[in-house]
């Protein structure tokens, strides 16, 4: 056999193969296998026959009948795939398979634990470190290096619950009414600089309502460091917004007052539901009309309060900024009333993912 | 704080319009949380009367109504349903502007109205019935102007005070903040300037540290003189209750203009007559112009007569010595007392007054002389016979301003801004007009705003004055890299195990009754006692999360839950003589089907001692040193012998195991296969260690030969625990497993005795065990059952 009768035959293969695959209904793939590329089948014993070819044209012809080999297998196994599924063969269905599968038990964490989690992985993104507080404070943490000195009406700000402990001074515990006092006992534990956040519960002798609650979550950051600004705060607060709300978020800054800071700021955001639209009648009931939301309380940590942990305010400035947890998670969530978060109705909880 | 538009429009040239006001001082950290408008402002309304009421040819619910107005009568068009002939009614003539606009022409169902009688709502009026037409009193005259019959239009401005704010606290000094950060024009009010040589009463401070400065003026003449009702209009609006008598309202009146609180004493009823102002005297007794009995302290500063005390300085003025409508001779009391003194003494007397309110916050020193004459002038307008006869001002050490150097550089680093320095300057030069521009600025800082103590503070004020928005967002911080607390590793891993177990987590309150304490087995005297709780429910703090996680349970069941998994994690409060009273604990509770709901095929049971051991199990997994132990002492509320501690290393991890009935019965719990456990996260949460480098561990390498199993079944005498069974295999060679696959009792075995299945798994690392091998090392499991637990085959 020469070669050009060795393509010839070859061409030969591949047509019938070709005819014999597009008939409808669908030959048996097997069948079809054996007859062209079994063993004892056309295009094997075709390519037996290279043997009697020069070599230096078998090369070629080798190729072209292995592309051909490839193709008629690429095929015949599309043909299998549809007649059987890439398992295998169907079997004659005995389960319904409507029928439920096993309930794995599912739970749930808190929409709080949920919002702490991601609250406090933005105050890590941008280094600052977790520290340790405590729920029952003494006087001088909670307000006093806090610049909120005795009968000043800033105290007024948190009505406070007492426990009936005393303070080495003899002054009654408390419960703590803010996080703040974390900012106290960790610059007196470090030296500066310092960029510490800690989240947790706070008490307010409050009666409870839609939108109060005698005990609830705050979470705050404190740095200090040389040469820290306002600019710098603002910079953080935004980033911490964007982190949480999207990068479509704007914030702003407002005159505000909290004993600790000087300059103080509350933190708005423009609202994630109308978008702060232009108009006025473009807002929605959640900003109350404004466009923006208040969500922190921040400032420059005042001179008094670093005094206060023998840090010289003349060499080092610093900030701080923090918020409710609960405000944060009913703006997620959708939640109008914040006695929702503490009534653990499982119908509630396991809502959420 | 309430304000009004009006009033507060007494003092700026060309006021902005009330929502550009708000914005202003909302932009300045005043915020105005409402603008209300009050007061009437249409026109074109009279009053008319309803002369005769026709139905409407065309409409069941309209009617045709003739109006008379004084001159004509006219016939219009209402849909009212009070109407009524003889009424009198605000009638609005075509072309009269109401709130809805200009009123005009209309044709209604075919007839034609030639006005309109007006809802209160149609008037714009706010705090009226909208349900009708508003019907005017019968003594109203027909044809007058009905604009006339009520307060002018004004506007109430509902603004936030801050505690910092006591510089702001009246509508001068509103008018004041919006000049100053505006640049308008402030205008004063009229005072008395005249002068009076006399003295009827003589003023002496005692306390110089707590009363820095006394003004006074006396006045003769007064008897009878009434409050103008323009000022009880105002007064109204601000919600407070105008008395009609001049000396009282006036006082009111001026407390609210310029923040000064002052006060009048009827001369003729102080003793001397004279005036102190002195510590009270421990014990002495004072009544207060409301008629309360109180017993000062020395703590208390009062203003005294010769005899007695005749007010509690700052807070209120005394009954005895109040003034009267037969009042003809007043002594005025504009003083600057010691914000803290006020304070203490209305903390401890339970009275907070509008008075208190003010000095707690400091008043401005220079401010007394203003405020006495200012309510002399308007005592004088309202009693013209009236005369100043008196006018003293005690000021022992005048109040020396402090004065700060400031530089612009110091500002701007504060706030990280790059303000021109000529924009900071004019921002100080608001404040203080004859500031040389010499730096560092000397700026001596204004007697109203004794808040300002240092450069921070002056920072703030050139935030204010420039807006906040000036400030750029620009960060200059350093990465630094973070962490976490241990406990909040642990919490996170613990509340994740759990979630994915099918536990949902609970927040619950941190405060429990003495009744959920005892209900839970628990001595109150072992809590941390609230001293001022909300009620009795909330009066200790918890001394365990299980009283919550109950409470949890009931709310579910009671919403036709039946199968409850739930957990919390909290702190836990207990009364100790040493160390750490908080604890952290993660607990939970599992009650009822698991899985919940069953499952169609079955396979589902109640939650039982089991699932709750497994679920230790599980959530412990991986963590070395740990084991269940019998527990010598667990909580009360656990059912003794149903009850495991669990242990790590050599320290307690807590405990599991069902809850006492007594428990689930004091909870009204029907059910007591409550499966409680309890775990305090201190014992995981150990410095160091919950860092992942630490807490990965090297992985086993396994067999890559063939495994064999044989079963044994043994019985033993039943006192044999697995635990102790299973730690006796240690050292059996190639054992890869033993599992327990069945326990029996019963027939064909002694009471007192078990009978145990275990499936021994044997895999070697270094070739295949053939059956000769597999034996040879069963035997040796035998030998150390029958060596240990007497354990005998079973045939």
């Amino acid at each position: 056999m020469n070669a050009a009768t060795w393509k010839e035959k070859l061409s030969a293969i591949r047509d019938s193969f070709s005819v014999s695959i597009a008939k409808k209904p669908a030959g048996n793939p097997e069948a079809l296998e054996l007859h062209y590329l079994g063993r004892k089948g056309e295009l094997a014993l075709l390519l037996r026959d290279l043997k009697d070819i020069p070599l230096e044209e078998r090369k070629e012809l080798g190729a072209l009948g292995n592309t051909a080999k490839q193709e008629m297998e690429a095929k015949l196994s599309e043909l299998k795939g549809a007649a059987a599924g890439a398992a295998g063969p169907a079997v004659k269905a005995d389960l319904d398979l409507t029928l439920p599968g096993w309930p794995f038990p599912k739970g749930s964490l808190h929409p709080l634990t949920h919002v702490m989690n991601r609250l406090a992985e933005g105050f890590l993104k941008l280094g600052f470190t977790m520290a340790d507080g405590q729920l029952i404070e003494d006087d001088y943490h909670n307000f006093e290096a806090l610049n909120f000195p005795p009968f000043h009406p800033a105290r007024d700000m948190q009505d406070t619950f007492y426990v009936d402990a005393k303070d080495q001074l003899g002054k009654p515990m408390l419960l703590r009414t803010h996080t703040s006092p974390v900012q106290i006992r960790s610059m007196k534990k470090q030296d500066p600089p310092l960029r510490v956040f800690h989240t947790g519960r706070v008490f307010r002798s409050e009666a409870v309502d839609a939108s109060h609650s005698f005990a609830f979550h705050q979470i705050e950051g404190l740095y200090v460091d040389k040469g820290v600004s306002m600019a710098d705060l603002k910079w953080t607060a935004d980033a911490f917004m964007k982190d949480l709300f999207g990068s479509a978020v704007k914030t702003r800054f407002n005159p505000s007052y909290f004993p600790f800071v000087e300059p103080g700021a509350e933190v708005d955001m423009s609202c994630i539901f109308c978008k702060g639209g232009v108009n006025a009648a473009e807002r929605c009931p959640v900003c109350k009309g404004t466009g923006w939301l208040e969500l922190m309380g921040a400032g420059m940590v005042h001179p008094n309060v670093l005094k206060g942990c023998k840090y010289d305010p003349e060499k080092w400035s610093g900030f701080a900024f923090g918020g409710g947890i609960e405000r944060f998670a009913m703006l997620l969530y959708g939640i109008s009333d914040m006695r929702m978060l503490y009534e653990n109705d499982l119908r509630v909880l396991k809502q959420v993912q | 704080m309430k304000i009004l538009y009006s009033w507060l429009s007494d003092f700026i040239e060309n006021p902005p319009a009330p929502a550009d006001l708000a914005a202003k001082l909302a932009r300045v950290g005043l915020k105005v949380e409402e603008i209300k408008k009050t007061g009437a402002s249409f026109s074109g309304v009279c009053v008319g009367q309803i002369m005769r009421i026709d139905k409407h040819p065309n409409a069941d619910k309209l009617a045709l109504v003739d109006v008379h107005d004084g001159a004509v009568t006219m016939r219009v068009v209402c849909g009212a349903k009070n109407i009524a002939v003889g009424q009198k009614i605000p009638f609005a003539r075509v072309g009269a502007r109401l709130s809805e606009g200009e009123l005009k022409k209309a044709k209604i169902r075919g007839v034609e109205s030639e006005g309109m009688i007006c809802s209160a709502a149609e008037l714009g009026l706010e705090g009226y019935d909208n349900s009708g037409i508003l019907v005017l009193p019968d003594t109203t005259a027909v044809g007058v102007d009905a604009v006339t019959l009520f307060p002018k239009a004004d506007y109430t401005l509902e603004v936030e005070m801050l505690p910092n704010q006591g510089y702001a606290l009246s509508h001068y000094a509103l008018a004041r903040e919006l000049c100053l950060f505006y640049g308008l024009k402030l205008k004063e009010a009229k005072v008395f300037e005249g002068s009076a040589a006399g003295c009827l009463v003589p003023v002496n401070i005692e306390v110089p540290d707590l009363c820095t400065r006394y003004t006074a003026i006396a006045m003769t003449g007064l008897r009878g003189a009434r409050t103008p009702e323009w000022m009880a209009e105002r007064l109204r609006a601000m919600g407070s209750n105008p008395k009609g008598n001049i000396l009282i309202d006036g006082s009111n009146y001026v407390m609210y203009e310029l923040g000064q609180p002052t006060h009048c004493f009827d001369i003729s009823r102080l003793e001397g007559p004279e005036i102190k102002v002195r510590r009270a005297l421990p014990g002495e007794h004072f009544t207060t112009l409301d008629n309360k009995d109180l017993k000062l302290d020395a703590g208390m500063m009062v203003i005294a007569d010769a005899k007695r005390s005749v007010a509690l300085a700052g807070v209120m003025g005394g009954l005895e010595t109040a003034v009267s409508d037969y009042t003809d001779a007043i002594i005025i009391e504009s003083a600057r007392f010691n914000p803290p003194t006020v304070r203490l003494a209305s903390k401890t007397t339970g009275i907070k007054s509008e008075s208190s309110y003010r000095f707690e916050r400091g008043t401005d020193p220079e401010l007394t002389v203003k405020a006495a004459r200012r309510l002399a002038a308007l005592i004088l307008e309202a009693a013209p016979g009236a005369k100043a006869e008196q006018l003293t001002d005690n000021y022992p050490v005048k109040y020396q301003p402090p004065v700060l150097a400031i530089s612009p550089e110091r500002v701007n680093a504060i706030l990280g801004t790059g303000i021109v320095d000529g924009e900071i300057f004019a921002c100080l030069k608001a404040f203080q007009p004859d500031l040389k521009d010499v730096k560092p600025w000397k700026f001596t800082v204004p007697t109203y705003r004794q808040d300002i103590e240092s450069v921070w503070d002056v920072a703030e004020e050139v935030a204010r004055y420039v807006g906040y928005d000036v400030i750029p967002s620009a960060s200059h911080m350093p990465m630094l890299p973070s962490a976490v607390t241990p406990l909040w590793t642990v919490t996170a891993e613990m509340k994740n195990t759990l979630a994915a177990l099918g536990f949902s987590e609970a927040y619950n309150y941190d405060f429990v009754s003495a009744r959920e304490m005892q209900a839970c087995g628990l001595e109150a005297a072992g809590a941390v006692e609230v001293r001022n709780p909300l009620s009795s429910d909330y009066q200790y703090l918890r001394p365990t999360l299980l009283p919550g996680l109950l409470k949890t349970l009931r709310y579910n069941l009671n919403r036709g839950r039946d199968s409850v998994l739930i957990f919390e994690t909290g702190v836990a409060c207990a009364r100790k003589d040493a160390g750490k009273a908080e604890e952290t604990h993660c607990s939970g509770l599992m009650f009822g089907d698991f899985p919940e709901g069953g499952f169609w095929k079955g396979g589902q049971a109640r939650a039982d001692f089991y699932h709750l051991k497994g679920m230790m199990t599980r959530l412990f997994a991986g963590r070395s040193g740990f084991r269940f132990e019998s527990p010598k002492k667990a909580p009360a509320y656990f059912q003794p012998g149903l009850c495991l501690e669990m242990k790590l290393g050599g320290g307690s991890a807590g405990y599991a195991g069902r809850l006492a009935p007594a428990v689930a019965a004091a909870f009204d719990f029907k059910d007591n296969n409550i499966f409680y456990f309890e775990v305090p996260l201190a014992c995981l949460a150990v410095a160091g260690k919950t860092e992942f480098w630490q807490k990965v561990a090297k992985i086993k390498p396994v067999s890559a030969f063939p495994q064999n199993w044989r079963d044994l079944s043994i019985v033993l005498e039943e006192k044999h625990g697995w635990a102790e069974m299973e730690r006796s295999f240690s050292g059996v060679q190639d054992l890869a497993s033993a599992r327990l696959i069945d326990v029996y009792k019963g027939k064909n075995i002694p009471a007192g005795f078990r009978s145990i299945t275990i499936r021994f798994t044997f895999t070697s690392m270094t070739g295949t065990l053939n059956d000769a091998d597999v034996g040879a090392r069963m035997a040796a499991v035998l030998e150390k059952l029958i060596k240990n637990f007497s354990a005998k085959l079973r045939s």
